[in-house]
């Protein structure tokens, strides 16, 4: 078995394939050591000079938090979220400015160690191991191999390792060369978390991989010819890595039966408008009646009938957010289908990127404006809420015209030394693997399903 | 000759296994790849009218929104994430859209579940061109490797006959293919309801069909030169299959990332600081001027002249944000550029452009909101302080965002159509030198 193993590895490296997948490899993960590097080092330094410039202020706080070095490993589309938040009281969040600023390059995905991994090694391992049984049939050498006494089992296991083997070595000097540059442009991001995280990852890689390899030795046992089972591949390849993962999305936002954009834009708008001044109506029938006769009842009132109006807003983009959030939910369980998504999936968990990190920064925001309320009534004395609409109206109260405004929170003028800072939670290790675990179970899933399928299906081939 | 050549590989063509997988594949996605997108689109078509008819702003917050595109359903390219809405008022020209919700939360995530999608451009670009490759790889070296190549060229018959007969055959399979999922990909659409065809968008797809002809023709003709100059089939295949990876997947991706971060782009607070400055010398003014205006002054020398240097400001930050606006699409140039000879990166250029689909398209609905909102709006915000009476008679003005004259998307093309001919001529010249000069024992 060591003789097949090492004959293999040998002819592997030997191949085109490898040259091209060490010389891809290199390039491509150079490429991301040194995309990240600067990434880092131009977000980290817009968060220490937005941190450095904090001024306490209860009206609202400005929020960012800490960069992710580790992105480089699986960035998961934070880099097109935004890095900061208005905080207002009662909990209401503004993104500070939409992204990507650079919005007019092509929409490409970012490239980072998991989009090596899961397009260009799938490709080649696949690449590598699609003729191991149907090319040596096609050769004749399969019978004279299986003449001797090498047990079939043995002989596509070996056949198997030395794909996997393979492929790994590019794998391996790739992400060297990418630690590598990253190391000397950010020494501090090289630590024990960042290693085990890196080592996670490759142990992911390799069950990823592996599922490829053994898709290859399935297709490659029962077809006939090499180059039909080539064909059939990478049929499987982009039906996985593109099709499913990329008609996910559209598919959801058919399926889920939460509101669109446009159904929460009309919901809130108009409708909000409307209580709102029905109610100032009817604040002013009570004035004409009589019931409010003073300048200032008539201003409670109004600010409480616009207290209520802000509610609804705040309410109805609180619905908004979680219908998005749902729909995402469901796009990605449509594309778990694909272990390439399984894959994708687990690795942002791994990373601490992707919908994780962000569910974990929203909830660590959430905790964090409870402590700005609580800082802002002792303050204050009052909390008032606010949205991105604000009402002001006039009424007549005897005759003369009132301006009543949506109330909003008044700066607070004296010391404010203890005001709370906003600090996120680090991503843990540990959280990552407790949320990739039902991906990288899936993951295993489909390797066994795969195994059995090939070796079932080797077994039985005619190999004359 | 060359007639009988080509009936006999298209014969041949067409009874493999290869193209019955690549064709019934290709079909299948053409398919429900322009089913899924045509239902897509006709929901985006009726928020678009919904929004139009129930969400309408007022004289002084005026409401645009920008229909989907039609041909979307053919070449996603940027329609779906750019957004629909711009609210405009004379504090503000806006300089992205947004969703139907806020510019905060409306504005949509790339795509939800963080991959991208799936249409007819991508169909061209990566499935058939993969096809192609498995058409055409073997269509020397095999001959030559099973020893007819020696048996027919002892006949008398020149090697140019033999390699245009192959060449033409090929094509002729390949576009034939094109064509079916082409027909396919159309016929769902015309048959959809809320699909409604013009005349100028059946010549846009027609010019869509003829770019990807052109793309899978370099395909075609790159597969035949590593044909012809490779000796062994297997080994023709994997010198395809790795330039396959490196022109539709590395180089692009190559291009892109390098745009993306060695072009400085100015900070979001420089931007504000330059902003600042352009307005500073009439800050003082502004100040005197509100006060009367928030009085109740409606003179044109207060209301007016508040409204007048609100206006002003605008068009100053908007002068800040065009010029930002410019180094984007320099450093999108850049990135076209380095991926010139990538005929993925070319293609997609070219059909996006065919389909409106693109950031030109997208440059331009925002030229024409500039426009309206420095005529039509401005003179409307400005009726207010001479003429009262007009100024509640008239109506809001219409937005006009007239369509781009397809020639000019042609001429707008033509660089991209220019390369990929060049290509496809320099790699059959180097295919036919290749086979004339190619030891046939």
């Amino acid at each position: 078995m060591k003789t097949i193993i090492y004959r293999e590895i040998k002819d592997h490296i030997q191949s085109l394939q490898f040259v091209v997948l060490l010389l891809f490899a290199v390039v491509l993960f150079a490429a991301n050591g040194i995309v990240f590097a600067r990434k880092f080092q131009t977000e980290n330094a817009a968060y220490s000079a937005t941190a450095s410039r904090f001024q306490p202020d209860t009206r609202f706080v400005y929020l960012t938090w800490q960069p992710n070095p580790i992105l480089f490993l699986a960035e998961g589309g934070d880099l097109d979220r935004p890095t900061s938040y208005y905080l207002y009281s009662m909990g209401y969040f503004n993104a500070s400015a939409p992204r990507p600023r650079d919005y007019k390059l092509p929409d490409i995905p970012k490239l980072d160690w998991s989009f090596i991994i899961k397009t260009v090694f799938s490709l080649y391992v696949v690449l590598l191991g699609y003729a191991a049984v149907c090319g040596e049939k096609e050769q004749g050498t399969l019978r004279l191999v299986l003449s001797n006494p090498v047990g079939r089992v043995r002989f596509l296991a070996a056949k198997y390792a030395a794909i996997l083997a393979v492929a790994l070595i590019p794998l391996t000097v790739g992400c060297v060369v990418s630690l590598g540059i990253l190391g000397v442009s950010l020494p501090q991001i090289l630590t024990w978390g960042l290693a085990s995280r890196v080592l996670a990852l490759l142990a992911l890689s390799a069950a990823y991989l592996s599922l490829f390899a053994f898709l290859s030795l399935l297709v490659s046992s029962v077809m006939r010819r090499s180059s039909l089972a080539l064909l059939a591949l990478l049929a499987a390849w982009v039906f996985f890595a593109v099709l499913i993962p990329d008609t996910s999305g559209i598919l959801a936002e058919k399926l889920a039966k939460v509101q669109s954009d446009y159904d929460a834009a009309k919901s809130i708008g108009p409708m909000v408008e409307k209580e709102v001044w029905a109610k100032i109506a009817r604040l002013q029938t009570r004035i004409d009646k009589g019931e409010l006769k003073t300048e200032e009842t008539v201003k409670v009132e109004a600010g409480k009938a616009f207290q209520e109006g802000q509610e609804k807003v705040r309410f109805f983009e609180r619905s908004y957010d979680d219908s998005v959030a749902a729909r995402a939910g469901l796009a990605r369980s449509l594309a778990r289908i694909s272990p390439v998504a399984l894959f994708q999936y687990a690795a942002e968990d791994l990373a601490g990127s992707g919908v994780g990190r962000e569910a974990a920064l929203r909830e660590d925001l959430q905790a964090y404006a409870r402590q700005f309320d609580a800082y802002v009534l002792k303050k204050n004395g009052k909390l008032v809420g606010q949205s991105n609409w604000s009402f002001s109206t006039q009424v007549k109260l005897g005759g003369k015209a009132i301006q009543v405004e949506s109330p909003r929170t008044e700066a607070y003028r004296g010391d404010m030394s203890d005001f709370p800072r906003f600090v996120e939670r680090a991503p843990r290790l540990g959280e990552g693997v407790k949320a990739a675990a039902g991906d990288i179970a899936g993951l295993l899933l489909w390797n066994i399903v795969l195994a059995v399928a090939a070796f079932g299906a080797f077994l039985k081939t005619d190999v004359r | 000759m060359i007639g009988v050549i080509y009936k006999r590989e298209i014969l041949d063509h067409l009874k493999s296994a290869k193209f019955l997988i690549g064709f019934g594949l290709t079909i299948a996605i053409a398919a429900a790849a322009t089913v899924i997108n045509t239902q897509d689109y006709g929901r985006r078509r009726q928020d678009y009218r919904a929004a139009q008819r129930d969400l309408q702003g007022n004289k002084f917050d005026i409401l645009i929104y920008r229909p989907p595109e039609i041909l979307s359903i053919l070449v996603q390219g940027k329609d779906r994430a750019l957004g629909n809405k711009a609210s405009i008022n004379y504090l503000n020209i806006p300089d992205r859209l947004t969703g139907y919700m806020s510019a905060r939360r409306g504005a949509r995530p790339k795509s939800i579940s963080g991959f991208g999608s799936v249409d007819f451009a991508f169909l061209v670009r990566v499935i058939l061109s993969l096809l192609v490759i498995f058409l055409a790889y073997d269509a020397v070296a095999e001959e030559k490797q099973s020893g007819t190549l020696k048996l027919a060229l002892a006949n008398a018959l020149p090697r140019s006959s033999l390699l245009i007969g192959k060449a033409a055959a090929g094509l002729t399979v390949v576009l034939g293919s094109l064509l079916a999922a082409a027909s396919v990909a159309g016929l769902i659409m015309m048959v959809h309801p809320a699909v409604d065809l013009s005349g100028a968008d059946a010549v846009r797809i027609l010019s869509l069909v003829a770019v990807s002809a052109l793309y899978l023709t370099v395909f075609y003709m790159l597969s035949l030169l590593v044909s012809t100059a490779v000796k062994r089939p297997a080994i023709a295949l994997m010198v395809l299959l790795q330039l396959w990876i490196f022109l539709v997947v590395v180089y692009p991706h190559l291009g892109v990332s390098i745009a993306e971060n060695f072009f400085r782009l100015p900070t979001d607070r420089e931007m504000a600081e330059k902003k600042q400055a352009a307005f500073a010398p009439y800050d003082e003014e502004l100040k005197k001027v509100q006060e009367r205006y928030y009085k109740g002054d409606m003179s044109p020398a207060g209301g007016g002249r508040y409204v007048e240097l609100q206006a002003m400001r605008s068009r100053l930050e908007n002068d800040v944000n065009r010029e930002f606006g410019l180094r984007l699409s320099a450093q999108e140039g850049l990135a076209r550029w380095i991926s010139v000879l990538s005929p993925a990166a070319l293609y997609s250029t070219a059909a996006e452009q065919y389909a409106r689909t693109g950031i030109g398209e997208y440059e331009r609905f925002m030229e024409s909101i500039e426009r309206y909102w420095k005529t039509k709006y401005m003179d409307l915000q400005m009726l207010r302080f001479k003429d009262l009476a007009a100024y509640r008679k008239a109506a809001v003005p219409a937005f006009e965002h007239p369509a781009e004259p397809t020639s000019e998307a042609w001429a707008a093309t033509a660089p991209q159509v220019l390369v990929l001919t060049l290509l496809a001529l320099i790699f059959f010249a180097a295919a036919s030198t290749a086979f004339i000069r190619k030891d046939v024992r």
